[in-house]
């Protein structure tokens, strides 16, 4: 395991209570801030590229390339969005709620230099509604931001003017998907839109949107302030920078952890969380949450980055690890699983609507024969292929992996 | 217009236009690609799935109706995997689908199950689950059931509600599997739904059906499927409409077609049931010894004759007078007009126009030259800026404000200007609220700021206005002196709000204006119009396209029976009674000697019931209208028909009027008959045969020319409507080029000239229609009324009417839908009268004004100004029209049926 | 305790929010804290609909679309029990059985004094400190019957002190 990173999300948050503005600005805070109005918007969109930064929502797009679609979607724009997706529904994942309960200006600097970068003057937090903490402190850093001119007109004495929001999510994990998001923003029921256009050309009421996650923008200021060299040395060849992994199960600790992209299964387990807790033993993990794949003791070694991970038919996901042990019944644990697709599907589309249901009640099934799980896999291609959004197109990856790697 | 571009699919090189909806263009070649959530009307949705194809260089499968068309695409519509795939879809939702069937409805699902081998149950890769979804089953509204077993979720009905009628009543309730269609919060009888039915048009599955006939209507066993022209108001939607056993059991929208593209209003959908009422005049009635009695057809005819050649032989041509009817088609209104012509002498013939846009015409045929709107309907939605006076449009034209509605989602700006509170301004960006009477301070108002402003179009004045910027300097001097704060003082309109209007107006690229009864029916009727179009003139917002003045009309052939002659000033086309040579020319056509046809302008509608009042009309023969309920000052009225010698009433319905009648003649209804009529946007529609005659009711042509022979008149031998339609054609030079061959599928807008003439959707483009060639200014100045308000008639009262009722009603209200929705009369009170004058809520109350009485039910509502009252007038037993007065705006001559002085009284 | 939201305390809290789209799900959560039951009742959805110029039905799809609103009434405490994966593991389903006889729920999951509702919850979000409920804004972690106990009893004490 290597040592030798530098925290991004959380830095120093070891250090001081980061929730208090002037702790941040003691610790350089906002300096990238003035650093990215000296420079021009490409040349922000330029060292992001060239960082390496990928989404860290669980899709790992790359984040330069997303600003620079965004940016150049129109010539005349009537106004342009920066939407920060904090609605962390994703089960086993809490690591944006740690963020903005640990680091809340690191997101808002992230927010304030991508929107400069792309040209736009209103920004959205989305926060779900569960999390009552962090909606509170991410208001009271919007607050200070406008008391000390981080926000609203002329930032740092620039041109440039950004105003920031927060919008109050109210339980739906769907709502987590960008276009979903956008509806929601909207006031709307929570549907997938049709793809494309993509955010970046029509988001937000129609305009050009960039939409990242938490962690994501908790990225930015680093990489403007230490150099996007320094970034992109982090990681692996295709996972750069730091990755918050979530770590939860029968461990004994578990939590948010920044560490290198790259680290291993047993490191994480073993070195960093110093291994199982008495009488508990490792049976399975769950990558990436719900919409994760289930793998067993092989994957002990396999560096938890996106591309390692791919190769292997796995995701990294939004970053949960959840650690089964020996004393769970990991049948029933799929079927809470299928029960949660169930229970969020929207019901836009027909085969998420149906499928959901569908291999739920399957599952549920006292014996699960050959038969039945040939069943269950292929309603789940057949969902992947045919449904509208990410959520239908999930199941198969915890189905398909959970029958690979596990009897029942 | 967009490229052509060429695709191929399935190795078929297809040209289309590019970004137009792959699903579509694949259907429309023969690619019969299945699917349920779309359809050409709405966005799309994608939600089936079953439109699944592929494209060569994308990933995956894509929804062909997600697709716009790009140049050199590449598409696999059909091939196993697909295939297979859109089986496995339908077995999907068959799974939570509930498959009873009961043939009342058109099903797109069933065909599907068969032709994807789905019908045994054995064959289904999925077992049903529908059973175990909670069903939800709403049967409140009065026109519809929904079944949430049915229901496949497709979201057809929710973008039927919010893109085509502008509603959004809809929504899904719930989430996932358990999700349902509902209104409002649950249930759709008390939800803003209006009962327009585009839902259940648009519904594939059944999921929601309509009430009305559900346990007579068998789809299979339908008659006829004809489509005709709506009967209700002047928008002229195209109507399908479904028989059974002579019976109408269903009325859907033509899709594809102008004006409506296959919306329609809970009237046009649902109220068609007055056709086969058991009401109906099945045979002439003869009044003996004072009371109607059934008697042939000869007897009535002969009698007819006979009374009207004894009453012009005793009295003189001068004592006969006829009222044509709006209701009827041109070829009945033709007829009607060229008999009192020839069978009276005289030009007395009239209609309900005159009670309702007589002064906007009179107002637009001297500025502009022609009496009808100046743009297409489509306008409404494409136009950047509309002004909506005196015109509750949701109500009276609901289709026409579809469109409006279309245009506020696209950004439209739109200014509401009336005394009443309408649903319009629910999409209003300005609502402006002056007192009643008082429109001509208020534009005059508007246009002090329009000039003000410096926003004047001088090129367009000098170039198009008859006297160019000296015509306007005159028009200047008249309305600077209408200061912001003087016409604040007297419409009540606060400054910042008409300032507001006036230069959203005078700003926006393009503009229109729709004006109403609002403003019509005054006595300053005509001067109000006049304002509007002063208006219109300085600021050059018409005479081009998407600009001009509309005045939708009420009745489904207001504009057809004006321009076909039914009119005591106007021979057909709009050519003056005066106008020598063109008498001659109608001699020869109608093969009379050119003496015979009285060269003086006869009187009109008002002027008729006045002369009867006074004994120098002694004849009278009313054809499908109603003047006891329509006619302002009913006693004056009632009083004017017994003082007749001889009243013959020709019409499908007893009626009030028909009480005064010696003889009622049964007519056929327009769901009887052939022919034509125009809409308001002087669109030539036809009319088709639905049912067969109730009894032996005859066509209201037919009946005329009857009366004629048996007056020994010769008034021509036509052996069908068409005949009288090329006549007409003859007659009147804007209507020559629209034959019934051309109009088949779609209307065609007058004037149009030759056969080879396409219509002209917007007027005056090149010139307008007066002898100069430009449009001329009249400078008004606002007047104050002659009725005021007293300590004992503290109150003024407007008029107007509703959604869910019709005019005098005797149509609407033979409907058991339209009756559950209104059927009571009430009068609007502002609350701080109502607590002024102790007046309940729903309590009722007497109204008096100086000319008679009436009670109704008190509805507290601030709706209405403080001063003011509001009642519909569709109520015989509450008749608005006891209370209005007969004096006439000098001009038109119309009646001031929105401005009355009451009082309230709780009894 | 007065049970029931009056027409002008709706539009109070209504007018706290600018009339534009994006403010509506602030606003449902502010009218369903307000509630003393804890739900948007009827009146409130059609004066929602009213100030924010949508109609009643698109007021009540969004309502019924997020699982933190309700349109029944409940009651003044809402608990949600986390049920997600590793809740679950850590045996929420267990203290949902716990805390359903503790309350002598009713058929609509509300304790039998009135004071409680319990659902069942996506992921908290707390899955480190599993298993995890919330009390209204109140998040409660690694809890135990013992310790739910106690949570309970301090809320009905506190709620019987005011």
């Amino acid at each position: 395991m290597k040592n030798d990173f530098p925290y991004i999300s959380l830095k120093n948050v070891d250090k001081a209570d980061l929730t208090k503005i002037e702790n941040y600005l003691h610790f350089g805070g906002f300096s990238a801030i003035k650093q990215s109005l000296g420079l021009s918007a490409d040349e922000i969109i330029d060292r992001i590229k060239k960082a390496g930064l990928r989404g860290r929502g669980g899709a790992g797009f790359p984040t330069g390339l997303k600003q620079s679609f965004t940016k150049t979607s129109c010539e005349v724009c009537l106004q342009k969005y920066v939407v920060c997706n904090a609605d962390e529904g994703e089960p086993g994942t809490f690591k944006d709620r740690y963020i903005m309960e640990k680091n809340p200006f690191a997101i808002i600097e992230g927010m304030i230099i991508a929107a400069y970068a792309i040209g736009a003057n209103k920004g959205y937090i989305y926060i779900r509604g569960e999390y009552e903490q962090a909606i509170r402190t991410m208001q009271a850093a919007i607050d200070d931001c406008y008391r000390y001119d981080w926000l609203g007109k002329n930032i740092a004495q620039s041109n440039f003017s950004f105003d920031i929001d927060i919008y109050i999510g109210a339980g739906s994990y769907l709502c987590g998907e960008e276009l979903t998001l956008i509806e929601s923003l909207e006031g709307k029921r929570g549907y997938p839109r049709i793809k494309p256009p993509f955010p970046a050309e029509k988001g937000l009421w129609q305009q050009p949107t960039l939409i990242n996650n938490v962690e994501t923008f908790s990225h930015i200021p680093f990489i403007i302030n230490e150099g996007y060299e320094a970034y992109a040395c982090i990681g692996t060849a295709e996972s750069k920078g730091t990755k918050l992994f979530c770590v939860s199960g029968n461990l004994k600790q578990t939590g948010v952890f920044e560490l290198p992209m790259g680290i291993t299964l047993r490191e994480l387990i073993y070195d960093v969380c110093g291994g199982m807790l008495e009488g508990f033993e490792f049976k399975a993990a769950l990558l990436g949450g719900a919409a994760g794949t289930f793998v067993d003791a092989s994957f002990l070694d396999v560096p938890l980055a996106y591309e390692t991970l791919k190769q292997k038919g796995a995701t990294l996901g939004s970053g949960a690890v959840m650690i089964i042990d020996q004393a769970t019944n990991l049948k029933d644990l799929l079927i809470n699983i299928l029960e949660f697709f169930k229970h969020e599907s929207c019901g836009k589309c027909v085969p998420c609507r149906i499928g959901t249901t569908l291999i739920y009640e399957r599952c549920k099934k006292a014996q699960l024969l050959p038969d039945d799980i040939n069943w269950l896999i292929q309603q789940t291609e057949y969902m992947s292929r045919n449904s509208l959004c990410p959520l239908g197109q999930s199941p198969i990856l915890p189905v398909k992996s959970f029958f690979t790697y596990f009897n029942v | 217009m967009n490229k052509n571009v060429n695709i191929i699919i399935d190795g078929k090189t297809i040209t289309a236009k590019e970004h137009d909806n792959l699903l579509n263009v694949a259907r429309q070649n023969g690619f019969d690609i299945p699917g349920l959530c779309y359809h050409p009307r709405l966005s799309p949705t994608g939600a089936c799935r079953l439109c699944v194809v592929k494209i060569e260089g994308t990933n995956g499968l894509v929804m062909a109706c997600t697709v716009q068309v790009k140049d050199g695409m590449k598409i696999t519509a059909f091939d196993e995997e697909l295939e297979n795939n859109r089986r496995h879809t339908l077995s999907y939702l068959l799974a939570e689908h509930n498959e009873e069937y009961d043939e009342t409805y058109h099903d797109e699902f069933r065909p599907l199950i068969e032709r994807y081998n789905l019908k045994e149950v054995a064959q289904r890769p999925i077992k049903s689950i529908w059973q175990n979804i909670p069903r939800v089953v709403d049967d409140t509204s009065p026109v519809l059931t929904y079944d949430s077993s049915k229901c496949i979720r497709c979201f057809r009905c929710i973008k039927a509600c919010e893109e085509i009628q502008g509603k959004g009543v809809l929504s899904f309730a719930d989430r996932g599997i358990q999700k349902y269609i509902v209104a409002g919060t649950g249930k759709w009888g008390s939800s803003e739904c209006d009962g327009c039915g585009e839902c259940i048009q648009l519904c594939p599955t059944g999921a929601i059906v309509e009430k009305p006939h559900r346990n007579i209507i068998n789809i299979y066993k339908i008659d006829k499927k004809v489509v005709t022209s709506c009967p209700y108001c002047g928008v002229g939607c195209q109507i399908e409409v479904w028989t059974q056993n002579n019976q109408i059991v269903r009325v859907n929208g033509v899709e594809d077609v102008s004006p409506n593209y296959g919306r329609l209003c809970v009237k046009g959908r649902f109220g068609y049931q007055y056709a086969n009422d058991r009401e109906r005049l099945t045979q002439p009635l003869i009044r003996k010894n004072g009371k109607l009695e059934p008697a042939t057809w000869d007897e009535a005819l002969t009698l007819v004759a006979n009374k009207f050649n004894e009453i012009r032989q005793k009295y003189g041509k001068k004592a006969l007078a006829g009222y044509s009817s709006a209701k009827c088609s041109n070829e009945d209104n033709y007829i009607f007009q060229k008999f009192i012509r020839l069978a009276f002498g005289n030009n007395n013939v009239d209609y309900c126009t005159r009670l309702c846009h007589a002064s906007t015409v009179a107002a637009m045929i001297r500025s502009l030259g022609d009496g009808a709107g100046s743009n297409s309907i489509e306008d409404f939605e494409t136009t950047d800026c509309l002004i909506v006076i005196g015109n509750n449009i949701i109500e009276t034209h609901p289709v026409t404000a579809t469109f409006i509605k279309r245009g506020k989602q696209k950004g439209q700006k739109i200014i509401v200007i009336d005394p009443k509170w309408t649903p319009l301004v629910k999409y209003a960006d300005l609502f402006l609220q002056p007192r009643l009477a008082t429109d001509v301070a208020l534009l005059n108002g508007m246009m002090h700021v329009i000039i003000k402003h410096h926003l004047i179009n001088e090129k367009f004045i000098e170039e198009r206005v008859e006297g160019g910027m000296q015509a306007y300097e005159q028009l200047k001097e008249l309305v600077m002196k209408y200061t912001p704060d003087l016409v604040e003082q007297i419409t009540g309109v606060p400054e910042k709000l008409f300032t507001e209007a006036a230069i959203m107006y005078a700003t926006a690229p393009t503009a229109m204006i729709a004006t109403g009864m609002g403003m019509s029916q005054q006595t300053v009727g005509t001067n109000n119009v006049f304002a509007l179009l002063n208006m219109c003139l300085i600021t050059g917002k018409i005479g081009r396209e998407r600009c001009g003045i509309n005045p939708p009309r009420g009745q489904n052939n207001v504009q057809g029976a004006t321009d076909v002659g039914a009119s005591p000033v106007m021979y057909p086309g709009y050519i003056p009674v005066t106008n020598e040579e063109n008498r001659k020319k109608v001699a020869k056509i109608w093969n009379v000697p050119f003496e015979e046809l009285d060269p003086n302008p006869g009187l009109t509608t008002l002027e008729i019931m006045d002369a009867a009042h006074e004994g120098i009309i002694k004849g009278m023969y009313i054809m499908g209208e109603n003047p006891v309920i329509t006619d302002p000052n009913q006693l004056h009225t009632i009083e004017a028909l017994q003082n007749l010698e001889f009243l013959v009433v020709q019409d499908i319905f007893h009626t009030e009027t028909t009480a005064y009648a010696d003889v009622v003649l049964p007519a056929t209804s327009l769901f009887e008959k052939d022919g034509t009529v125009v809409n308001s946007d002087r669109r030539v529609l036809r009319l088709r045969k639905v049912l067969e005659p109730t009894g032996e009711a005859l066509p209201d042509w037919k009946i005329i020319v009857e009366i004629a022979a048996r007056m020994n008149i010769n008034i021509g031998n036509y052996l069908n409507e068409e005949e009288i339609w090329n006549e007409i054609r003859q007659v009147a030079p804007i209507l020559s080029g629209i034959t019934y061959e051309r109009i088949e599928k779609q209307g065609i807008q007058w004037p149009c000239y030759d056969e080879y003439h396409p219509g002209t959707s917007t007027l005056y483009k090149d010139k307008f229609n007066t002898s100069s060639g430009k449009a001329k200014i009249y400078p008004v100045e606002y007047q104050e009324q002659s009725e005021k308000t007293s300590a004992e008639y503290p109150l003024v009262m407007n008029s107007g009417r509703i959604l869910y009722q019709y005019h005098s009603a005797t149509l609407s209200r033979k409907s058991d839908v339209l009756n559950a929705y209104a059927s009571e009369s009430y009068i609007l009170i502002h609350p701080d009268d109502a607590v002024k004058y102790k007046i309940q809520d729903r309590k009722k109350v007497k109204v008096c004004s100086p000319r008679g009485e009436l009670i109704t039910t008190a509805i507290i509502s601030d709706e209405v100004l403080p001063g003011e009252v509001f009642m519909p007038w569709h109520f015989h037993e509450s008749p608005v029209n006891a209370l209005t007065r007969n004096e006439k705006d000098p001009i038109s001559k119309i009646a001031p049926f929105k401005y009355s002085v009451v009082k309230l009284e709780a009894i | 305790m007065q049970n029931k939201q009056t027409e002008e305390q709706v539009l109070e809290i209504l007018k706290q929010f600018k009339p534009e789209k994006s403010e509506i799900l602030k606003a449902l959560h502010a009218l369903q804290n307000a509630h003393p039951l804890h739900y948007i009742t009827e009146e409130a959805i059609t004066q929602t609909a009213r100030y924010f110029k949508l109609t009643t039905g698109q007021v009540y799809g969004v309502v019924t679309y997020y699982s933190m609103f309700s349109v029944k009434p409940r009651s003044p405490f809402i608990i949600r029990l986390c049920k997600s994966p590793v809740c679950y593991m850590k045996g929420s389903l267990n203290l949902w059985n716990y805390l359903s006889q503790k309350l002598l729920l009713n058929e609509n999951n509300i304790s039998s004094d009135d004071l409680f509702t319990l659902e069942p919850s996506e992921c908290l979000g707390h899955c480190e400190q599993a298993p995890a409920m919330m009390i209204n804004e109140q998040v409660f972690t690694n809890l135990s019957p013992k310790k739910i106990d106690q949570i309970i009893d301090d809320f009905k004490r506190k709620y019987h002190e005011k």
